[in-house]
């Protein structure tokens, strides 16, 4: 019965599920203390922020489950929302689908220059996307417009409405498409990291790049897809960024490469790669935004705890992680070499022939 | 003593050539710009940057990061400055922003040396967990009205045309310059950040040598903290958000590598220079703060991509030698 | 049992050469594997065995000759050639991703597999793979945690996944249990029944002697011998692998014992060594010998505080003695010396001076901390001289030195501490002939002084020559302490590999 249940609950699994009664915890805390705080209002603000920061969580989990960092996203997601939004501004006729790839576009084309630096360049990724933070940031910033901000006036109605659009409800809570993009994403990622060749290979390459080189993986080339399609995921996020802000100035999304990157060590991803979960990360920034968003309403405590917190969560997972499920691990796969009990007569004939 | 001065061919001499080439540049566009005051200036708009420059210099050597100094740096003037709102005797506010400096290194030091996690999570644990923990004793408000002897200090000269934090900046250079290339414990640095194996195998103790350079680099942090907030004569909850791009790049554009052993001081100040007069030129250019930023990055990825291709290219050419060799020697 | 040679081999080795700088690693070698046996190789260290594998993998590239699959010749420049011909190898460190479970690190590196992975499909190969070779392992468990034996034997089912044609073997039992050696070999077995074709690389005699089909020997690069099984007894293996004379060049040794400096007793690390039990007295040197594995290493790292022991006593001056970092052992006179120069015995960028300074770095400093240069420089001058070490400036940096001239700075840095007890592993690894000279005469006027020396040593005719006593260990265990005139090349062979017939204690 332990073999079973050993089996198909590793300790990451059990990691995850702890989270989720932590969150249901929180849940439950917060319900009791705030007033309004099982309100649908509530729920679609928490499912909306969620989903934004979860989708840049994921994108950042491909990257890290090679056993290196992006810590542009921020500004990626900053400048496709921007830039996406001064688009519509100047393009009002274009059609959704076409702004929504633009978004997804812009951020791939600046993961792909990460991603070009750090496996082909061989910069180490904390260099190269400290650098690309900046450098984003300041395109961004010196993008030349008549107004300097993108404000909700000039946006096409589509936008707007999308926002406050549902798509399905069940009672008075509402699946915002927002919401809905991220489950998708969720489940389409979840899918691949677990299903598909590259998906494996991510994290072949994360638990022991030396033996991927040696065993003749495409090490660079999967580490400069990771990092497209993290691009790619800050690029939809910044999208999604647009649609529920509307009104954003230049220092859009600033800060949100490390609520990505603590959503995913929160959800249980290695910083040393190898380990981790698209859910795990769902997992986390729901967690975090869950508190944040808990605070902000809960009037014991000054809502800037949040970002001490924050800090707090990491260091806690990471320890945890590096002395406690390090060591279950390794508990958890004891196991030898069994070779299927032999037959004694077979055995005292071979020895015989031995030694003719 | 051969090798180094055959490095200064290299890395440092290059930096040199850019360095005069971007002051030639600057001296073009303003007649006046080697004048002392216009300098000085020069230094005193990024002068906390610069100390903490210092001091990370040891720790990447270390092969070690610490992305936290920016937010140590809010949080010690953040401490003093919400002391000093509550009414506290002016002296103790200061004291406790040092002290906090202190504390953050030895939780630093001591999740990486005695813990043994990777220097790049926690430092970046603890650049959001003390940013937060600045914003949670500021809130949004800006508090200032400090003593006017403190004021007077991080903003008017006080030896000569020098202001305090220059003189700081100039003691700390000189202590931090004997001890990295002079000492027994400059030399430990070096030798655990090139292989931390070969310095155990040797008797060193790594742990504390690490422990050491963090709490050195709070305390530093915490005094750049406090000059800051008497240079601006305020403080917020976001006072020095963003510098450790600018510190990093200024270390490892001055030839230190990203992965510890080497690189010197010299290369660093070079660095320094380079940056604080790139950083005037572009504003003489009419170029926004952010996009200096920016350029900052550029000058980040390029310090290291650069050697590598050069690297690269050299191998290649060696290669192709040694094959052309090999042919030669068939014949 | 077929007759091996009735088949055409998979693959003939022709007349391979390999040259690294000074030393001749292969010469004009040639070996011929058929399909459906175990083919033993057998040699002691440096003779060319670690070599010849890397070139069959496409690590190095050979100077000279060729190699025939299946008659045609074939060109392994990289680890994807060895894939693609078929050709395997598993070390006694196999690489394993310990994040991915069995059957992933099983299929990973396949170059065949579809975009999407089929789990049932790959689980149902991996358990069909295992079970042929019955071989009992869940195949959905991590790679993390899994012993070594288990670890090899997915590297093993990654082989046979890949068609393998050959799989070299090299030292697969060094780490194992006799009964996971027992099941290693079931498992070798069945392979060979598949008609796979097995190079087994190992020094224990009775592993050999049991499992292979035919015996190869090389000695210092050369090919000596290839007989069958049913031809070759202990004596003429043993014979082919030592062959040599024995040098006059090694100054001989005459000791005179002096006053017990370190006496050990009982020493444990779980896993690692048990049982260490012996003496050393100044002014003679104790030869540890032993093959690969043997963990001779292990107990130099624990009397030096590196990984320290278990259990145990260490004694000095009548003192139990508790060692638990290099500082202490330095502070108690013990120095260790080790056999790896570039990872962990120098500093390679930095200079001779500060190299030999370092373990003693505090005595350099003046009252403020500096570092006071002449004094280091003088420290440095006196080893220059002492010990001959050949380059241009005690300011170079060792890096640009020779084998030979690196291991005289390391040698410089430990004498530098004033030891009484002083531990070289492997001190003359990998330098040529006559640095070697060098090195042992330094050890006899060591000696000579009146330090304890422990020789750690897998050259045999050096430990022979130069040791007044040796201790032979086997996988961690003491097999015996030999006098100097008891002591012959075959017995300390002998009992290295586990043989019972020799007396084992005459020391």
């Amino acid at each position: 019965m332990m073999q079973r249940v050993k089996r198909y609950f590793r300790p990451e699994q059990l990691r995850e599920l702890s989270l989720v009664f932590l969150i249901l915890l929180i849940f439950l805390f917060f319900g009791t203390q705030i007033e309004g705080y099982f309100s649908p209002r509530t729920f679609n603000r928490v499912t909306s922020d969620v989903a934004i920061i979860a989708v840049v969580a994921m994108g950042e989990t491909l990257v890290l489950l090679t056993r290196n960092f992006d810590l542009s996203v921020g500004s990626i997601v900053g400048l496709t929302a921007f830039f996406t939004g001064k688009l519509l501004t100047f393009n009002p006729d274009l059609l959704p689908v076409g702004a929504l790839l633009f978004a997804i576009g812009l951020g791939a084309a600046l993961g792909t220059l990460n991603g070009v630096l750090v496996a082909y360049g061989k910069v180490p990724s904390l260099i190269v996307t400290l650098g690309t933070l900046a450098i984003y940031r300041s395109i961004l910033v010196a993008f030349p417009a008549g107004t300097k901000n993108v404000v909700t006036q000039d946006l096409p109605q589509w936008l707007l409405d999308l926002g406050g659009m549902q798509l399905f409800s069940i009672g008075e809570f509402d699946i915002k498409p927002v919401v809905a993009v991220g489950l998708v994403m969720l489940v389409i990622f979840q899918l691949v990291t677990s299903y598909t060749r590259f998906g494996r290979r991510l994290y072949a390459i994360g638990s022991n790049p030396e033996a991927a080189r040696v065993g003749g993986l495409p090490s660079q080339r999967i580490v400069l897809f990771a990092f497209i399609l993290c691009g790619a995921m800050a690029g939809l996020a910044g999208f999604m960024f647009l649609v529920r802000y509307g009104n954003l100035t230049p220092a859009a999304a600033q800060g949100m490469e490390l609520q990505g990157i603590a959503a995913a060590v929160v959800g249980g991803v290695s910083t040393l790669g190898g380990v981790g979960t698209m859910i795990g990360a769902m997992l986390g920034a729901l967690m975090i935004n869950l508190l944040q968003q808990s605070l902000l309403r809960w009037l014991v405590i000054s809502t800037f705890w949040v970002g001490a917190l924050l800090g707090l969560m990491i260091l806690i997972s990471v320890t945890i992680d590096a002395v406690i499920i390090n060591r279950l691990r390794n508990i958890w796969t004891q196991q030898g070499l069994e070779i299927n009990p032999v037959d004694e007569t077979k055995v005292v004939n071979e020895k015989e022939s031995h030694d003719a | 003593m051969m090798r180094r001065l055959e490095r200064l061919k290299s890395w440092e001499g290059f930096l040199l050539a850019i360095l005069i080439l971007i002051v030639v540049f600057n001296i073009f566009t303003t007649p006046h710009y080697l004048q002392i005051q216009n300098q000085i200036n020069l230094f005193q708009l990024h002068i906390e940057k610069i100390i903490i420059v210092v001091i990370m210099t040891f720790i990447i050597i270390n092969a070690e990061i610490d992305l936290s100094v920016a937010s140590v740096m809010g949080l010690a003037g953040c401490v003093m400055a919400y002391l000093f709102e509550q009414g506290v005797p002016f002296g103790w506010c200061l004291l406790a922003g040092l002290m906090t400096g202190v504390l953050a290194g030895l939780i630093n030091g001591f999740m990486v040396a005695y813990v043994g996690l990777t220097s790049l999570i926690v430092t970046l644990a603890a650049l959001i967990g003390f940013r937060g923990l600045a914003h949670v004793l500021l809130e949004n408000r800006s508090v200032g009205n400090f003593p006017d002897w403190f004021d007077r200090l991080g903003q008017q000269p006080l030896i000569g045309p020098f202001p305090l934090a220059m003189i700081v900046f100039f003691v700390f250079l000189i202590i931090a310059l004997i001890i990295l290339q002079w000492s027994g414990a400059g030399r430990h640095v070096y030798i655990i950040g090139n292989n931390r194996q070969v310095a155990r195998y040797s008797g060193v103790n790594v742990r504390r040598v690490k422990m050491t350079l963090y709490v050195v680099s709070g305390t530093v942090a915490a005094i750049a903290g406090l000059l800051l907030a008497a240079r601006l004569g305020s403080m917020r909850g976001d006072t020095a958000l963003g510098t450790e791009l600018e510190v990093i790049t200024m270390v490892v554009l001055g030839g230190v590598s990203i992965f510890g052993g080497t690189g010197t001081l010299f290369g660093v100040l070079l660095a320094i220079l380079i940056i604080l007069n790139l950083r005037n030129g572009m504003g003489l250019l009419n170029i926004t703060g952010e996009i200096q930023t920016g350029v900052i990055g550029v000058l980040l990825i390029l310090s290291v991509l650069g050697p590598n291709i050069w690297r690269g290219v050299r191998d290649a050419w060696n290669r192709r030698q040694r094959i052309q060799r090999m042919h030669v020697g068939e014949e | 049992m077929a007759s091996v040679e009735a088949k055409a081999p998979v693959l003939q080795i022709r007349h391979i050469s390999k040259r690294f700088d000074t030393t001749q690693a292969l010469d004009d070698v040639s070996l011929d594997l058929f399909p459906g046996e175990i083919h033993a190789l057998m040699g002691e260290n440096g003779a060319g065995k670690s070599t010849l594998i890397k070139i069959m993998t496409g690590v190095y590239h050979s100077d000279e000759g060729e190699m025939l699959l299946d008659g045609r010749p074939i060109r392994v420049n990289n680890s994807v050639d060895a894939q693609v011909y078929g050709l395997a190898a598993i070390y006694q460190e196999p690489m394993v991703y310990p994040d991915l479970n069995v059957a992933e690190n099983i299929f990973i590196s396949h170059r065949s597999q579809g975009v999407i992975v089929n789990w049932r499909k790959m689980y149902q190969e991996a358990e069909k793979i295992l079970a042929e070779l019955d071989v009992n392992l869940d195949v959905r468990m991590p790679a993390r945690g899994l012993t070594l034996a288990a670890q090899q034997t997915i590297e093993i089912a990654k082989a046979i996944s890949l068609d393998v044609r050959v799989l070299i073997m090299d030292e697969p039992t060094a780490s194992l249990s006799a009964h996971e050696v027992e099941q290693l070999f079931k498992l070798t077995r069945s392979l060979r029944d598949q008609g796979v074709s097995i190079l087994f690389i190992s020094h224990r005699m009775d592993e050999v002697f049991e499992i292979a089909d035919r015996v190869t020997v090389f000695r210092d690069g050369r090919w000596i011998s290839t007989l069958p099984r049913g031809e070759i007894t202990h004596e003429r293996a043993i014979r082919d692998m030592v062959g040599r004379e024995i040098e006059d060049f090694f100054a001989k040794r005459v000791g005179q014992r002096g006053e017990q400096l370190i006496a050990v007793r009982g020493l444990n690390k779980e896993n690692v060594f048990s049982d260490i039990n012996f003496e050393v007295y100044g002014g003679e040197v104790l030869g540890f010998a032993g093959l690969v594995g043997s963990r001779r290493t292990d107990v130099g790292l624990a009397l030096f505080g590196v990984e320290p022991a278990d259990s145990g006593e260490i004694i000095l001056k009548g003192k139990a003695e508790k060692i638990h970092s290099p500082e202490q052992a330095l502070r108690v006179g013990i120095a260790y010396m080790t056999e790896d120069r570039r990872q962990i015995g120098l500093t390679m960028p930095m200079s001779i001076t500060s190299n030999i300074s370092l373990p003693m770095l505090h005595q350099y400093l003046s009252r403020f901390g500096l570092i006071q240069r002449q004094a280091e420089e003088a420290t440095a001058e006196h080893y220059r001289d002492r010990l001959s070490i050949r380059t241009p400036s005690i300011q170079q940096p060792v890096a640009m030195l020779s084998g030979g001239n690196q291991q005289k700075v390391m040698l410089s840095k430990w004498l530098n501490t004033r030891p009484q007890v002083l531990i070289l592993d492997e001190p003359t690894r990998g330098i040529d002939v006559g640095a070697k000279a060098e090195v042992h005469h330094i050890i006899n006027e060591l000696a000579a002084q009146g330090l304890g020396i422990i020789l750690i040593s897998s050259d045999m005719p050096e430990i022979l020559a130069m040791s007044d006593r040796i201790l032979v260990m086997r996988e961690g265990r003491q097999m015996g302490i030999f006098t100097r005139q008891d002591a012959t090349q075959e017995i300390v062979l002998t009992a290295a590999m586990g043989q019972d017939r020799s007396p084992l204690e005459t020391a």
